[in-house]
């Protein structure tokens, strides 16, 4: 990629070229690393109708291509309607899902589509690695799907893995897991957002993992598809294929389930909330004119690492992973493959890090509030 | 192989000669041909699930 | 305006895939076929008036032309056309 149109990227396109669409934040599972902090519902979710709108506009703008997710996206009732009514409004599909609604008849009426792309998520090669993160049975519940899937004649399911200090010495395996339902493997960064923070010190790779990764995206790559996750690796050798740089705010955003819009889904922060789908001019006006974005599609100062050789290459990493670490967005990731972003977070202790905006986990909030009566309790 | 001393020498400036005048130009072509058309993975942006 | 020796692929009529989608950009244009997901940037600006107007024309070298290609770019904007050919992102004028 020439460097001149890494920069006309970088200033932002007049449309999304894709974009991730949370759906909902409700989920039946609890996964430990949740990047959206799923599991209940918003009651002010979009409506049908106003999803609708949004894809009629995506489809205006020529938004090629949207990630739908959330939470668990299957849960909601008019979710194969929304999958219809985008295909047929000339905007692509790919929906990432635990499996949980994929039924034999599903499969065969996604078998039947065009222009839908499936994406089962599964974090560990085995149940053993897997259920820890994503709770019990849910590595049979995906298998199970998949298995469904190429039954039914689908093709082009892709196995997508959030790579993980436990997971990393499984990536053969998940290949070879890949390759047994006909599915493409993506792996993708774990990042300390959502429910990430609380478990990014104990389950982010090791660097010495980290250039196991790189090596084997080298040796694998071909056929691995990775979102363009690892840019931050580039600094260990030649660029891994993507863009290799970050594209929130410049050529993808999140559209969240209550119609925020977000940089990307990994920053789900006020810091990062560009506007609302619902306000006057919709999605494309908070696109094209939200303060946040223009910021985003200045030239970012790049403070501390202006000085490294391998800038341009890494081009700073992820802001997500040194936001919700606490580190300068002007600064190094905290995965720097020089160990830069380690040293900077040795410095800063324990110090308090920013909490996500939102958060709908089932299980109460260990950080939203101090006032348990079982410390009040504890204190007398 | 047979080659008179003046061919020799003329053989040896030749090549630099063509060297300089056409190293620039045709490394210019060739980065300025492969970029036209460049294919990404709709997979390739950072910052979609 | 004079043109050179016939090749091939220039003097046949072409259009865009029925299953692409072509937009314009600052630096010239995001092409994406539905079908197979391939995403490809088109680099220059004239580059995407070729493309855009291809089904207009009786031949890519008149579309060529008509966008103010110059003589002597002919070749590489020819390259750029067999490479989208082949990507399936334009089909001659008489596929179905």
């Amino acid at each position: 990629m020439s460097a001149s149109l890494v920069d006309q990227l970088e200033t932002g396109l007049d449309a999304p070229i894709c974009l991730t669409w949370e759906l909902t934040y409700a989920c039946n599972l609890a996964c430990v690393h949740c990047l959206s902090s799923s599991g209940r519902r918003d009651p002010r979710e979009l409506t049908t109708a106003e999803c609708m709108a949004v894809i009629d506009e995506l489809e205006r703008m020529q938004v090629f291509y949207i990630n739908i997710g959330g939470g668990e996206p299957t849960v909601r009732r008019d979710f194969w309607d929304l999958v219809d009514y985008a295909v047929a409004h000339r905007v692509g599909v790919k929906f990432s899902t635990n499996g949980s609604r994929i039924t034999a008849e599903r499969a065969l009426w996604l078998a039947q589509s065009d222009y839908l792309d499936v994406q089962v998520s599964l974090d560990g090669a085995t149940p053993e690695v897997n259920d820890v993160i994503r709770g019990p049975g849910s590595y049979a519940t995906a298998i199970l799907a998949m298995e469904r899937l190429a039954d039914a004649g689908f093709t082009g399911l892709k196995l997508s893995v959030v790579v993980t200090r436990e997971n990393v010495p499984q990536l053969d395996e998940f290949k070879a897991l890949a390759d047994l339902y006909d599915a493409q493997l993506r792996i993708t960064r774990l990042r300390p957002s959502g429910r990430g923070a609380d478990v990014w010190d104990r389950l982010h790779p090791t660097q010495e993992q980290q250039r196991e990764l790189y090596e084997w995206l080298l040796a694998n790559g071909d056929d691995v598809l990775t979102g363009d996750s690892f840019f931050h690796l580039s600094g260990y050798g030649a660029p891994l294929p993507g863009l290799n740089l970050c594209g929130a705010g410049r050529v993808v955003c999140l559209i969240d389930p209550v119609g925020d819009v977000y940089a990307c889904p990994f920053v789900i922060h006020d810091e990062f909330r560009a506007g609302n789908v619902r306000a006057p001019g919709g999605f494309a006006r908070v696109w094209r004119e939200s303060e946040l974005f223009t910021d985003l599609r200045q030239p970012q100062s790049t403070g501390a690492c202006v000085s490294c050789g391998l800038f341009d290459k890494c081009r700073g990493g992820c802001m997500a992973a040194k936001f919700f670490t606490g580190l300068p967005l002007d600064g190094p990731d905290p995965e720097c493959v020089l160990g830069h972003g380690e040293s900077l977070l040795a410095t800063r202790g324990d110090a308090p890090v920013p909490k996500p905006s939102v958060d709908m986990s089932r299980r109460p909030p260990s950080r939203a509030c101090d006032e348990s009566p079982l410390t009040i309790l504890h204190a007398r | 192989m047979n080659i008179a001393p003046d061919q020799l020498e003329k053989k040896a400036v030749e090549p630099e000669a063509d060297e300089a005048t056409a190293t620039l130009p045709a490394d210019e072509e060739l980065v300025v041909e492969d970029l036209l058309v460049e294919d990404i993975s709709i997979d390739g942006m950072c910052g979609v699930y | 305006m004079a043109c050179a020796a016939s090749t091939d692929l220039l003097d046949r009529g072409w259009r865009v895939a029925p299953q692409v989608a072509v937009r314009p950009e600052p630096f010239g244009a995001l092409i994406y076929h539905f079908g197979t997901r391939r995403l490809t940037f088109l680099k220059s600006r004239p580059l995407f008036d070729v493309v855009a107007s291809l089904e207009q024309h009786d031949t890519a070298r008149e579309a060529c032309c008509a966008a103010g290609v110059p003589e002597q770019e002919l070749p590489r904007y020819e390259r750029a056309l067999i490479t989208l050919a082949g990507a399936g992102m334009i089909v001659t004028a008489d596929e179905p």
